[in-house]
């Protein structure tokens, strides 16, 4: 069952090369609108391989369910005959592949072989080895609660959705070792794999984005009033523009 | 398990969505395209915040709540830039960005 | 005032002097007004005022004022001249008691009244004494007037004064009569002469315009002016006792000549005269300032009493007392000069150097003139009681420069030429200045300076005078205008006179001087009523028979002509006489100057010969121009009357007792009191044998007037001999003294033909070399400015140019970049951001690196 990830990504980034790419190469708007919905289902499914649950389905509520929606009405409402199709030029295409292709190259270039730095108190995760199995779902390891219990953790990402809602209305909390107090214990297992060489390192995060999310939400509400104001209907100007 | 593929895959992702909006930006003469290049150069950066969220324990919380913000944005700007491009539409009575040429030096 | 001019009856002389000054300031003025208020001629007050002052023709006030100017001016000559003879005897007087006292003192008969004889004499000799000062200081002063230094020092002894003074003596007193006597005259027969220019337009026949003769105002006042502006000049010439002065006043009247020569300037051949007369002047002015700086830096003083007492030492009287200005000392210097400047002088009759004699007479201690071989300590710059020295030659250059001087201004050979055409001037001008004054001034300082001449001067002088005196008569010989007649008979009188004074005749030369003075006036005068009368014909080859149409003309000019012949008992007679029987004691002591006695023998004849043919051809005979001759009137009594005064002055002016002696004449007597002690301690020798040969010489000469005579009556009265044939025969001789011996065509090659080369040369020199280099530079200097604006133009605007140029078409190549497609400036972003990314992925795995 490991080839099931590797698989399920290599799917999930075929299917956001190829409709990133026919998005860009198609000159036709609505047949662009439908590679876009491709590529945002298939960025959502990157998202769940990286076990953002929650942003992956934000991700297929909010932007698929909700922009790339906006995004065609606005193809529906403007794309008027001639404007459907509207070509460029072969030059434009040549330097448009080139920079492309170039960008790309030196992103790749940059991006390969990049090792995060990680500060020391803190471990990287590492590929796991394949000694090392999942712990086992229960409880064998104590009464710890699934979440800090190192056999138990890998699964699950700190991040989950009621932490991340707690972030987002302002939780700090303070008190140590609670499992939903922001507290998480950063486990590095040793190379032999025996649970005597995990190490548990404790670490407070911070948590308090009320602010940003109050800014974003009085940030929505503007947007919506001028949204709606600059889409005002007016009168129709003649032909000429 | 998700640490067979390893950062560098999902960073080139990211990458490869944000060339490609940026292309679609470059290239689209359809405004509503360039929009759509938009979105796909916000999705590969928020590709981008969620590996790194993922594969830096450090990062966890913040590089979600980030994305989060970055779809949110994103949906807010997708609303105005269609709206300034309805208006476009209702000046030019087209949505070809070549003829906006106003600025020319 | 009249204390003061009986204390200093010299200053008599000066007021005789400023007279005319004040007449010519007075004309000067008026003439100021007359130009200042002619523009306003037409309104009330100016038109009266305008012809105050002249109006529009001439008025004979400026001649009234000149008139009674100079005649005023003869007054207190006179005066001056009876005081000063009064004052003289009476000198003479004393001295004569104090030796009459002496002699009786040596006489052994009063031994016993030795006592009361020493009283009478030391009280006689005190009276004398206080006379002789009294007497002297009354006839001489000066004042300084200029005192130059070295810079830097301020000592009075040391540096030199120019000064202004006077001093009358014999010769002065009485030439001042004689000039102010003769100036009276020519003034009132200029009044009738010059009548012409009172007309308020005179026609000028002589100069020819565009549309026929020149018409201009009548000059009358301008006349007077220059006369009193020259009485003035002259003078002051014979008044004053420094050279400083008398070169003022020498030029002074040269201009005055220049003015009058070029009265009618318009004529040109007047104008060329005129400058003619002043530069020839000039040339001998020349010499004259070579012989001042030579006095200037060796003797240090311009004053004569100064000059003369260093240049010459003292001799004893007989009574032992010391008359200064004697002997030249001349000397060898011994050894060199000490290091304070003292030079040990040997002296020696043959020395190169001269030993001044101290300049303060009073406190030296230097006696007579030393014996040769005597030792004498000269310094180099001597104190007043000190000797000086000066190399002999530099005394003969200033000598001979100061006769150069004479030379010019008494149109003595070389310089004879511009005597004969001054006639152009008017008659009376010819008369006052070209007869009588002017050109005597030049025989005047001679006299003046004679201590100043060493015995080559001398001799040179004698030689000039020869030499003028027989190219003047010989001229005259074949002369037809009869102005030119008597201006080379002044000629050659005026080397009659240098003659007198070359040989040692001190005395006989000014006496000359004094009667020429007045039968040459006299000539020329008459010569002015002729021409006057014939309506100014001048040609003698047109008059004839003029006597009975003017007589008195005609027999005043008689008496002229007899005086200037000398016969008997006339002035001329004496002087003549004088001169010649010097030039015989000259002649006697030094036989190989016999010449010096020869020619003025010989030109005595000449000279009668050529006066009386002037009388025959212009008075006697058939007229030879009957249009000429119908015209002719006698003149008017302002003209007459001065003819008959001169006449008399001509006969009788140096008349003595007995009348047949030659050497009785009082005049003479007159004069050789004023004779300085050079002349009789120098040629003491010549003076006795010239009065033991006089009569044999007066005789002689009296047989040569008479050939003289004979042949001129001969020729032109009893016409026994043709003229014409001889003319004929002494053809080549004739056309010879007809062109005055070519010496104008001589001077015009010599001189001014090379004057004019230097001149043209000059001329292109500045032309084409100075202005070439002008244009030069100016051609180089636009060429530069050409070149500076190409640069300009080019380099400068150029650089500015292209800046704009650049920076224009740059912003013309960018605006291209704001393509105004929206996604064209997306593809720069994207660009910029690639570059961003690899730099900052650069600087990241540098950071990461190890």
């Amino acid at each position: 069952m490991d080839f099931l990830y590797p698989l399920a990504f290599w799917l999930f980034a075929a299917l956001i090369a190829v409709s990133a790419i026919a998005m860009v190469v198609t000159q036709n708007i609505v047949r662009a609108a439908t590679w876009l919905l491709f590529t945002l289902a298939g960025v959502a499914g990157i998202f769940f391989l990286l076990g953002a649950d929650f942003v992956g389905a934000t991700q297929l509520l909010v932007y698929v369910g909700g922009t790339l929606v906006l995004v065609v009405f606005g193809v529906m409402l403007t794309a008027q005959g001639p404007f459907i199709n509207l070509k460029i030029g072969a030059g434009e295409w040549a330097i448009a592949a080139a920079v492309g292709l170039g960008f790309f190259s030196v992103l790749a270039y940059v991006l390969v072989g990049f090792e995060p730095k990680v500060p020391a108190n803190v471990a990287v995760r590492q590929a796991p080895h394949k000694a090392e199995q999942p712990l086992a779902v229960g409880a064998a390891a104590g009464s710890l609660p699934l979440a800090d219990n190192p056999e138990t953790r890998s699964y699950h990402s700190l991040a989950s959705a009621a932490v991340l809602g707690e972030a987002l209305l302002g939780f700090e909390k303070t008190a140590p070792d609670s499992p939903v107090t922001g507290v998480r214990d950063i486990v590095t297992v040793g190379p032999g794999g025996t649970s005597s060489q995990v190490k548990i390192v404790k670490e407070r995060t911070k948590m308090a984005y009320l602010l940003p999310f109050e800014i974003v939400s009085l940030h929505l509400l503007v947007v919506l009033i001028g949204a709606a104001y600059l889409a005002r209907s007016k009168r129709r100007r003649g032909a000429t523009s | 398990m998700t640490d067979s593929i390893g950062l560098t895959p999902y960073l080139l992702i990211g990458a490869l969505l944000f060339v490609c909006g940026a292309v679609c930006m470059a290239t689209k003469r359809n405004a509503i395209g360039i929009l759509m290049g938009v979105e796909l150069v916000l999705n590969g950066a928020t590709v981008n915040f969620v590996a790194f969220a993922h594969y830096n324990p450090a990062f966890e919380i913040e590089g979600q709540i980030f994305a989060l913000f970055v779809i949110v944005l994103a949906a807010a700007e997708a609303a105005v830039a269609l709206a300034i491009v309805l208006n476009f539409y209702n000046n030019h009575t087209t949505v070809d960005v070549d003829t906006a040429e106003e600025l020319k030096g | 005032m009249p204390e003061f001019l009986q204390s200093n009856p010299g200053y008599l002389f000066v007021v005789a002097t400023f007279l005319p000054l004040a007449s010519f300031l007075l004309v000067l003025l008026s003439f100021g007004m007359w130009c200042v208020f002619r523009p306003y001629r037409d309104t009330e007050y100016g038109a009266v005022l305008y012809h105050l002052f002249g109006g529009d023709a001439p008025g004979r006030t400026p001649a009234y004022f000149a008139v009674v100017a100079i005649f005023l001016a003869f007054l207190c000559s006179i005066v001056g001249f009876g005081l000063y003879t009064a004052g003289f005897y009476h000198v003479e007087k004393k001295e004569k008691e104090v030796k009459d006292i002496r002699a009786s003192l040596a006489r052994p008969e009063n031994a016993d009244k030795k006592k009361e004889l020493e009283e009478q004499e030391k009280k006689a000799e005190e009276s004398l004494a206080e006379v002789k000062t009294a007497w002297e200081n009354a006839w001489t002063a000066h004042f300084d007037w200029i005192r130059i230094y070295a810079p830097g020092q301020n000592d009075p002894d040391r540096g030199t004064v120019l000064q202004l003074g006077f001093r009358i003596d014999n010769l002065n007193a009485l030439m001042f009569v004689m000039v102010t006597l003769i100036a009276t005259l020519i003034h009132v027969f200029s009044m009738g002469y010059m009548a012409d220019e009172l007309a308020p337009t005179y026609a000028d026949h002589q100069v020819h315009t565009e549309d026929g003769h020149l018409h201009r105002r009548g000059r009358f006042g301008r006349f007077f002016l220059y006369l009193s502006l020259f009485c003035f000049s002259m003078l002051n010439l014979i008044l004053t006792d420094n050279l400083f002065q008398i070169f003022i006043s020498w030029e002074l009247v040269g201009i005055c000549s220049y003015l009058l020569i070029g009265f009618y300037y318009e004529r040109q051949s007047a104008s060329n005269a005129a400058n003619k007369a002043f530069i020839v002047n000039r040339v001998g002015d020349a010499g004259f300032i070579v012989g001042l700086i030579i006095i200037w830096t060796f003797v240090g003083s311009f004053n004569f009493e100064d000059i003369f007492r260093q240049v010459r030492w003292p001799s004893r009287t007989a009574e032992g007392e010391l008359r200064s200005g004697a002997k030249l000392v001349r000397a060898t210097a011994e050894g060199a000069p000490t290091a304070d400047g003292k030079q040990t002088l040997v002296a020696d009759p043959d020395g190169d150097q001269v030993i001044l004699y101290p300049s303060d007479l009073v406190h030296t201690k230097a006696g007579a003139a030393p014996k040769p071989g005597t030792r004498i300590e000269a310094a180099a710059s001597p104190k007043p009681d000190e000797h000086g020295s000066m190399p002999y030659w530099v005394l003969v250059v200033a000598g001979l420069g100061v006769f150069l001087g004479c030379v010019g201004k008494s149109a003595q050979f070389p310089l004879q030429v511009w005597l004969p055409d001054a006639m152009e001037g008017p008659t009376p001008v010819s008369a006052l200045i070209h007869a009588a004054t002017m050109v005597a001034a030049g025989v005047y300082l001679v006299a003046r300076v004679f201590p100043l001449f060493t015995p080559e001067v001398l001799i040179i002088i004698a030689y000039v005078g020869a030499i003028t005196l027989f190219i003047g008569a010989s001229i005259a010989v074949v002369m037809t205008d009869i102005k030119k007649v008597l201006a080379y008979s002044t000629v050659s009188q005026l080397g009659y006179m240098m003659l007198a004074l070359g040989v040692g005749g001190w005395t006989a030369g000014p006496f000359h001087l004094l009667t020429h003075a007045f039968f040459k006036a006299l000539l020329f005068l008459g010569s002015g009523s002729v021409i006057y009368g014939c309506h100014h014909e001048q040609d003698m080859t047109k008059m004839g028979g003029l006597w009975r149409k003017m007589p008195i003309t005609a027999f005043t000019m008689l008496a002229g002509i007899l005086a200037i012949a000398g016969v008997p008992t006339f002035s001329g007679w004496y002087s003549k006489d004088a001169i010649l029987a010097e030039a015989i004691g000259f002649a006697g002591v030094h036989h190989e100057h016999m010449l010096l006695f020869l020619l003025p023998l010989v030109t005595a004849g000449i000279t009668t010969f050529y006066m009386f043919r002037m009388w025959f051809m212009t008075f006697t005979g058939e007229p030879r121009d009957l249009h000429v001759y119908d015209h002719a009137h006698e003149s008017p009594w302002t003209m007459t009357l001065p003819l008959m005064a001169l006449a008399l002055m001509a006969w009788l002016f140096a008349l003595g007792w007995y009348p047949w002696d030659a050497s009785a004449s009082w005049l003479e007597h007159e004069i050789e009191h004023a004779q300085p002690i050079a002349v009789s301690a120098n040629f003491d020798l010549e003076h006795k044998f010239a009065v033991s040969y006089h009569e044999v010489t007066g005789l002689i000469v009296l047989v040569l007037v008479s050939l003289g005579f004979t042949f001129a009556v001969l020729l032109y009265y009893w016409r026994t001999l043709s003229a014409a044939e001889t003319k004929e025969q002494f053809g080549r001789l004739h056309t010879f003294l007809s062109n005055k011996w070519y010496f104008d065509e001589l001077y015009s090659a010599v001189v001014v033909r090379p004057a004019l080369v230097v001149a043209h040369w000059c001329k292109n020199v500045d032309l084409y070399a100075i202005d070439g280099v002008l244009h030069a530079v100016a051609y180089a200097t636009k060429w530069v400015s050409w070149l500076e604006g190409r640069f300009d133009n080019g380099v400068v605007d150029g650089l500015i140019n292209l800046l704009g140029n650049v920076t224009f078409r740059t912003g013309v190549r960018l605006r291209g970049l704001q393509t105004g497609y929206l996604r064209s400036y997306v593809l720069f972003l994207v660009l910029a951001l690639i570059g961003i990314v690899v730099a900052l992925s650069y600087v990241v795995m540098a950071t990461a690196a190890p």
